[in-house]
């Protein structure tokens, strides 16, 4: 077998980068409501496990979950979020593709673990909060300072492991949530 | 299917700018509008870059958006500078919220929405080859491109036979609204994507041999007076960098 990538597999990873970056846009519109900006961290992943998990069924080479991972970095730079998503996302991206190597592109588990690795990419858009909280404000001040204060109250120092842990196990979550969908009605449908 | 405003319209468009512009315009507008990095000294350049969009969407001749969008843009500019600073509370709130929704968002997705609409892909890929990136992104990223409309239109049309069924907040059935949404996008965009694979084998996409393209881009008069407006806010951030500002 071909361990290249060709044209087919770029395509399946432009089709459901785009339809996972939909997704995540759509949600992350709550992220104007200062409560729901950590909380992003649990939806995001949940809801994009369903693509994600169906994106995996058509994984077989080297190199596509992390072409995705980059992918969602240059969405994010060029949507405003920062650079920071592509250089996590890089390594997260990574180490979810070698995972999933490791079961032979096939293992249902190993499938739900890169899903939460993969999930880790969203922790990019909130360094800023915690590196440089001024300087993240200062630049925002069209927000408000109601909106401000209610953010800051949210992100203390010790939320950045949790919201770590929390994106990664939220997307284990979403992973098993892809993976019944997966199970009830594309492997039905004879999609998968 | 109906025209949308995402899609190019390569007959009726009129001044074209190098897609490379666009890109550099699109990530300026990321960085400095949406992103808002920017210093005191010169706040007057991002309603400067908020106009771009607005004449470049007149000059591809999309009017109707065009001036939708400036009244919309204006109108709440107008109701933060005025309105809000007499409001507390609540209603204070939900005018913050449509205000950083509106005037930061809205450059941003227009400037989209005309990259979107003015550039085909083969002008893209063609930019993306002169740039020397490999093809690994390019293919993927021309898909998306491609593909962002596609995926609202589906939506769309799923959202209503989904409306129709009685699946939706008011209707009864809000548990599957989630499940019977995601199911159906998730059916069609992978039937697309063998469709959009067998378009691209028949173009010689992703073959051994260098692709050429009939596209013409290039730099031309309209391209300096963007690159020269995009660069203006980067020369700023690096003077004042240097200490000079």
């Amino acid at each position: 077998m071909n361990n290249k990538l060709n044209a087919k597999d770029l395509i399946n990873v432009g089709i459901f980068t785009a339809v996972y970056f939909v997704l995540v846009f759509a949600v992350a519109m709550l992220g104007v409501i200062p409560i729901f900006m950590p909380l992003l961290c649990v939806i995001v992943p949940i809801i994009g496990g369903v693509p994600f998990m169906l994106f995996l069924t058509k994984v077989k080479k080297f190199g596509m979950i992390l072409i995705m991972s980059i992918l969602m970095g240059i969405l994010m730079l060029l949507t405003g979020m920062g650079y920071y998503a592509i250089i996590v996302g890089l390594v997260s991206g990574l180490i979810a593709e070698f995972v999933y190597k490791g079961g032979g592109y096939k293992s249902a588990s190993k499938a739900v673990l890169t899903s939460g690795l993969f999930s880790i990419w969203i922790i990019g858009n909130y360094i800023p909060l915690f590196t440089n909280i001024e300087g993240y404000f200062a630049t925002r001040q069209s927000f408000g300072q109601e909106y401000i204060d209610a953010l800051t109250g949210l992100m203390p120092a010790w939320m950045c492991p949790v919201l770590l842990v929390a994106a990664f196990i939220s997307g284990i979550i979403g992973g098993l949530f892809g993976r019944a969908l997966l199970k009830k009605h594309f492997a039905k449908a004879g999609i998968v | 299917m109906r025209q949308s405003i995402l899609q190019s319209d390569v007959d009726a468009r009129g001044l074209v700018i190098d897609p490379r512009t666009k890109l550099l315009l699109l990530i300026t507008m990321a960085v400095f509008v949406l992103g808002s990095v920017g210093i005191a000294q010169l706040s007057f350049i991002n309603p400067v870059l908020c106009l771009i969009p607005f004449c470049l969407l007149l000059l591809s001749r999309r009017i109707k958006v065009a001036v939708v969008s400036l009244l919309i843009y204006a109108l709440i500019y107008l109701v933060t500078m005025l309105v809000m600073p007499h409001t507390t509370g609540l209603i204070n709130f939900l005018l913050l919220g449509t205000s950083v929704v509106v005037m930061r968002l809205l450059p941003g997705i227009l400037t989209g929405m005309y990259v979107l609409s003015s550039t085909t892909v083969s002008e893209f890929t063609a930019a993306m080859q002169r740039m020397h990136i490999t093809e690994k992104l390019t293919i993927p990223l021309s898909v998306m491109f491609r593909f962002f409309p596609t995926v609202a239109d589906e939506f769309s049309s799923i959202n209503d036979a989904m409306l129709m069924r009685g699946v939706s907040f008011g209707g009864g059935n809000v548990g599957k609204m989630l499940e019977y949404r995601l199911v159906p996008l998730m059916t069609c965009s992978v039937k697309i994507g063998e469709e959009l694979s067998a378009a691209a084998l028949t173009r010689g996409l992703g073959g051994s041999v260098r692709r050429t393209n009939v596209c013409r881009i290039g730099f031309h008069l309209a391209d300096a007076v963007v690159i020269t407006l995009c660069a203006a806010p980067y020369a700023g951030l690096l003077l004042s960098r240097c200490g000079v500002l």
